[in-house]
């Protein structure tokens, strides 16, 4: 397990310094040199000018330049943002609680929906629920979810009146200092009444929209593991020794099928991160999706850098774990190669 | 040259109008090529045509609206109906620039890695492995960021996001392919490098993909919506259907229908292309099927 683990990581080190590369490269692409870039729209006089080219090391040569920014990210510095002069470290993970707490309620009804809806098409195969389920898993799959929030919005919150519009809380209500950053839990440890409702008052209809998309990946893919795995001659024994079907399917054929699902599920933080600066700009929540499109439209360049960096070392380090995770759940997997 | 032997896309259309979801996603691209081909004769007027006397009118169903505006008209006063007719234009020339790119360039380097194996294929895929770090819709935005927003930038962006599926897709199916006897035979004969690469190896990895392609294309048309809905893609008053809810994001509480039918028209397009990539799936690839 050890050797498993150990080669899966070093895989990832050829990825990462072409991540980090290419995030190198992102600011010189740009056209104009990086202190003009970097100093932002007002301009600098030359001395400071000077002293920036100096600082940042443009006079030595680019690979060495590379190296720099390499040490430096290894180091934790990221860079400075330019709209707010803090580093960016500190911007992003600010407000990756509230991306975090967004991707797992919309990974947790993609789940609790997913994964049922796609046992019951397997289970009917061809007949009315498959075709009803995997139509609307399609339809998911096929959803703009800016324009899926937009309706919902309509009907949920203009029209009827039943979720808010915007935000995290109702903060003319109530207050009170970020302690995890996840409103849920803070709301909860805050002891307020009605708190913990209304930030999930808040949080239900950006969850939604955001879990459109992995839902219907998730019920496409359990369905199809469903059908292989109840093709297997165990469940055919299993049926034969007089099993109930809801223990066949439920225990022996759904346990062999989670190794796909699980894997599936682990793949769809990218589409979530994607989906994140959708949904979060729709919502105005206060993520990093909606500080990614701040910081393009600010042209706030070290801020894009450092956030897409972020949000790929995270999508890899993710990746590693499910990674893990099925070589330990499947040794087929960890020993077979 | 000849991919396909006649018989074969008979076989194909065969297994093909067995799916009734890819008949129905068939009709209705047909239906959005009508639009695409005729828009200056189907459309009841220009699409950046601006009447002031009939500003936010809804469609021609409700109490207010009435004739000629069938679906109602804009903030402006453009007819919306004349507009999602012209974006339909917009959309089916994004995903085909868009994917003829990523097919053109991807299956090029997923043939030159998969068949020489060299250096060079180390070279590409980690390459590719980069690509595919980054979650695409992200990536896109930041080149976008980078070029300038715009939608033949948006463009480029989106075709490169999608190259690693088409590159690693090929190689795959080269390598399985390059060893078979019929590819051994032609090099014993003689074949050149280049004519082994093109006229053996490639005609057999055509199947999954056409299925690749088909699904990236509706892919292409979210993606770019997506950038044109925040502002990266194309710019205002072109009548893309992204940029058009972008435009009607703040008429939310007013008017529903210069929200709801922009993204109708990219749903059902979208869906339209992926019933029928699901249904050539199964026609084409018979170990890709969806049981």
């Amino acid at each position: 397990m050890f050797k498993f683990i150990l080669s899966k990581i070093i895989l990832l080190i050829p990825t990462f310094l072409g991540i980090t590369l290419a995030a190198f490269l992102f600011v010189r692409l740009l056209p104009g040199d990086p202190v003009t870039i970097l100093s932002g729209e007002r301009g600098i006089s030359p001395e400071r000018r000077a002293e920036m080219i100096a600082q940042l090391g443009l006079d030595k040569p680019v690979i060495v330049q590379y190296f720099t920014y390499l040490k430096n990210i290894l180091q934790g510095d990221f860079g400075q943002s330019i709209s707010t002069h803090r580093p960016v470290v500190e911007e992003f993970f600010e407000r990756l609680p509230a991306t975090m707490e967004l991707a797992f309620f919309a990974i947790l009804i993609a789940v609790l929906i997913g994964v049922p809806a796609g046992i019951i098409a397997a289970v009917k195969r061809g007949r009315w629920p498959d075709h009803v389920l995997m139509g609307s898993a399609l339809t998911g799959y096929s959803m703009p979810i800016f324009w899926w929030g937009l309706l919902l919005i309509m009907l949920f919150s203009t029209t009827l009146g039943w979720t808010p519009v915007s935000g995290r809380l109702d903060i003319i209500n109530y207050y009170f200092d970020p302690v995890t950053g996840f409103m849920t839990v803070d709301a909860w440890l805050s002891g307020q009444e009605g708190a913990v409702t209304s930030a999930l008052h808040h949080l239900i209809l950006p969850s939604v929209v955001l879990s459109t998309i992995p839902m219907a990946v998730i019920a496409r893919q359990t369905r199809s593991a469903m059908l292989e795995v109840l093709g297997e001659d165990y469940i055919r024994t299993a049926y034969a020794k007089g099993l109930p079907t809801w223990r066949v399917i439920g225990i022996h054929a759904l346990r062999n099928a989670m190794i796909t699902v699980v894997t599936v599920i682990g793949l769809q933080v990218g589409t979530l991160m994607a989906g994140a600066v959708l949904t979060e700009t729709i919502f105005s929540w206060p993520g990093v999706g909606k500080w990614m499109i701040d910081a393009i439209s600010h042209r706030d360049y070290p801020a894009v850098q450092g956030g897409l960096l972020f949000i790929s070392m995270l999508v890899m380090l993710v990746n590693l774990i499910v990674d893990l995770m099925y070589g330990w759940i499947n040794p087929r997997v960890r020993d077979g190669k | 040259m000849k991919l396909f032997a006649d018989d074969a896309w008979r076989t194909t259309w065969n297994y093909f109008k067995e799916s009734k979801g890819g008949l129905w996603g068939l009709g209705f691209l047909g239906l959005v090529m009508i639009c695409v081909i005729f828009a200056d004769v189907i459309a009841p007027f220009d699409p950046s045509l601006q009447n002031r006397e009939a500003l936010l009118l809804p469609p021609i169903w409700t109490e207010a609206g009435h004739w000629p505006y069938i679906l109602g008209t804009d903030a402006v006063g453009r007819d919306m109906l004349s507009r999602l007719i012209y974006g339909a234009r917009y959309s089916m020339f994004i995903g085909f620039v868009v994917v003829s790119l990523a097919v053109i360039v991807g299956t090029l380097l997923g043939l030159i890695a998969g068949y020489y194996q060299s250096w060079l294929d180390t070279i590409i895929m980690r390459l590719m492995d980069v690509i595919l770090a980054f979650p695409s819709l992200l990536l896109a935005l930041g080149l976008v960021a980078v070029l300038g927003p715009g939608l033949v930038n948006a463009m480029y962006a989106i075709a490169l996001v999608m190259l690693p599926h088409f590159v690693r897709l090929t190689r795959a199916n080269v390598l399985s392919e390059k060893n078979r006897d019929y590819v051994i035979a032609s090099r014993i004969v003689g074949a050149s490098n280049w004519r082994l690469m093109f006229n053996s190896i490639l005609p057999n990895c055509m199947a999954p993909l056409i299925v690749q392609a088909t699904l990236s294309f509706s892919n292409a048309i979210l993606d770019a919506a997506a950038l044109g809905f925040l502002g990266m893609g194309a710019q205002p008053p072109i009548p893309e259907w992204g940029a058009m809810l972008a435009e009607a994001r703040e008429f939310i509480s007013r008017a529903w229908w210069v929200v709801t039918f922009p993204g109708l028209a990219i749903l059902l397009t979208v869906l339209s292309i992926n019933l029928v990539g699901d249904a050539l799936r199964d026609a084409l690839d018979p170990r890709m099927r969806r049981s």
